[in-house]
């Protein structure tokens, strides 16, 4: 049985596809089988960070409404072996995921896979709830502000109550906290969050923080997912996320001010 | 010397705490009408009932010996845990014992009127009568932006924080053990006697009895500080617990 694992924010913009993305392609990488499905109806990206988009012919609506077989919708990666990605419909209407449908999809998926991770759009809408109700492990993605924090501790809120563990009395769905575009300079300076002023509103364990970088949106852009460039900070700081998703125990990194040292002063050299 | 001791792996340490703790006054000695109450008070609020501990209160009894064992297996058997006695007797003490729950002296030192609060509406003389003063509802945990957590009857207690964006409301007052950072609402059937406690005042919004303030009208003073909120003339009175 696959584990399901929604990466969801309430947010707009806050980088789920972007984790989404990095992390199904992690947990592949680590030898799992995995697909990750695009559950943004009318505004699929997943496709797009993770380069397929022109190789999508059927999506998990026409999967749904019995129109083309899982097999033929599912694409595989390129890049990776194991990972998978079923995409979202551009066109359709989104009345059209219904939670039957959804169900069907995820239990035959269950059977093949080691991980579902399911790319929630933002909002708490309908297309949100289906996302993460029948998920096992949630990764709530925050950035490090004000409105994105309130957003998250809504999302919370949903997942202890509008999930199918939580309608069945179930154990709860287990709850991740994965920081994005933190910026530590800026939270020297006050004009973020600190990591600290997050995790004590979110009350939640922190599975991993993703410095801002400029490799995220380079990655997006080539639709590579970021995780394959393991020189950059993002990149290492989404491997450190999927090791700890797997249970190990890895130190955070990236979250401490870096004084820029000579060399990189006089050569102009930034981070990656 | 102390190097040692430090050294020395520690399998525990004491410490002081202060529980909240459901006290259930009995004013009967009787474990059929014991029972028969019991089952009356689990239909009405199930929730309640979950192996929730309670200090069984003997003061109000004359009587030198109890059945205390067949008091205890009731409780049990309606998801009530004694987990001590309070009051009573030489015997009464030796029985508790040796049944491995705590012993409690009367509580007659201190001030009845502490211990008597009216905490619910009684909505029957009956009720009234034999009700203990329990608490209207406990929530465990963070009540989050956009949920919102009631008792509609009797006091509300919160351990953890209310986050900004959510709202707790009670018929009593509000007891918040954690950050209060959202909303907070007591007496909302108007109740003048209702308070709101926090350990760490952020709030957005304190209501008694319909009347209010917002974060705006709060002395940046209070803020971050364990407070009580009290009515006093209609104003709402913040004043620092610390």
């Amino acid at each position: 049985m696959a584990k399901i694992i929604v990466v969801t924010s309430g947010k707009g913009g806050v980088g789920k596809t972007t984790s989404a993305a990095a992390i199904a392609t992690g947990l592949a990488l680590r030898g799992n089988k995995t697909v990750v499905i695009d559950f943004d109806v009318g505004l699929r990206n997943l496709d797009l960070i993770m380069g397929c988009e022109r190789r999508v012919v059927y999506d998990l609506i026409n999967v749904i409404q019995g129109e083309a077989g899982l097999n033929q919708a599912l694409i595989r990666d390129k890049r990776t072996e194991n990972l998978h990605i079923l995409p979202a419909s551009q066109t359709r209407d989104k009345e059209a995921l219904t939670a039957d449908g959804v169900e069907k999809v995820l239990e035959a998926l269950s059977q093949e896979y080691d991980f579902i991770v399911c790319d929630s759009p933002a909002g708490i809408e309908h297309g949100a709830q289906l996302a993460m109700y029948f998920a096992d492990e949630a990764i709530v993605v925050t950035n490090p502000e004000v409105s994105s924090v309130r957003d998250s501790d809504r999302i919370l809120g949903l997942l202890a109550s509008k999930t199918r563990r939580a309608e069945r009395s179930e154990p709860p769905v287990k709850e991740h906290l994965l920081i994005t575009r933190y910026d530590p300079n800026r939270v020297t300076s006050g004009d973020m969050l600190t990591l600290d002023d997050v995790r004590e509103i979110l009350a939640i364990n922190l599975v991993g923080l993703i410095p801002e970088s400029e490799a995220v949106l380079r990655a997006s852009n080539q639709g590579v997912p970021v995780v394959h460039d393991m020189d950059s900070d993002a990149g290492q700081a989404y491997a450190d996320t999927v090791s700890r998703l797997l249970g190990e125990d890895v130190p955070l990194r990236f979250h401490e001010f870096q004084k820029k040292g000579l060399l990189s002063r006089m050569f102009g050299g930034g981070r990656r | 010397m102390s190097l040692n001791m430090d050294r020395a792996a520690s399998a525990f340490t004491f410490k002081g705490g202060m529980l909240p703790m459901t006290v259930m006054e009995l004013t009967s000695a009787d474990p059929e009408q014991i029972r028969a109450q019991l089952a009356g008070k689990v239909s009405q609020s199930p929730a309640f009932f979950q192996h929730t501990p309670v200090v069984l209160s003997v003061e109000r009894l004359d009587e030198p010996h109890l059945a205390l064992e067949r008091i205890c297996a009731v409780c049990r058997a309606h998801k009530l845990l004694p987990v001590a006695v309070r009051g009573g007797t030489d015997p009464v003490k030796q029985s508790a014992w040796a049944l491995g729950l705590g012993w409690f002296p009367p509580q007659e030192a201190r001030p009845r009127a502490v211990e008597e609060v009216p905490l619910a509406d009684a909505p029957s003389p009956e009720v009234e009568a034999t009700a203990s003063p329990t608490v209207g509802r406990i929530y465990r945990g963070t009540v989050r932006s956009g949920q919102q957590i009631s008792a509609p009857e009797g006091d509300l207690v919160v351990v953890g924080a209310v986050n900004p964006g959510a709202e707790v409301l009670a018929a009593g007052s509000v007891h918040v053990y954690g950050p209060l950072r959202g909303r907070a609402l007591g007496g909302i059937h108007g109740d003048r006697q209702a308070g709101i406690f926090c350990q760490e005042l952020h709030a957005e919004l304190l209501s008694l009895a319909g009347n209010y303030k917002r974060l705006e009208d709060i002395d940046p003073r209070l803020l971050s500080q364990p407070v009580q909120v009290q009515l006093r003339d209609d104003q709402l009175n913040i004043s620092s617990l610390g």
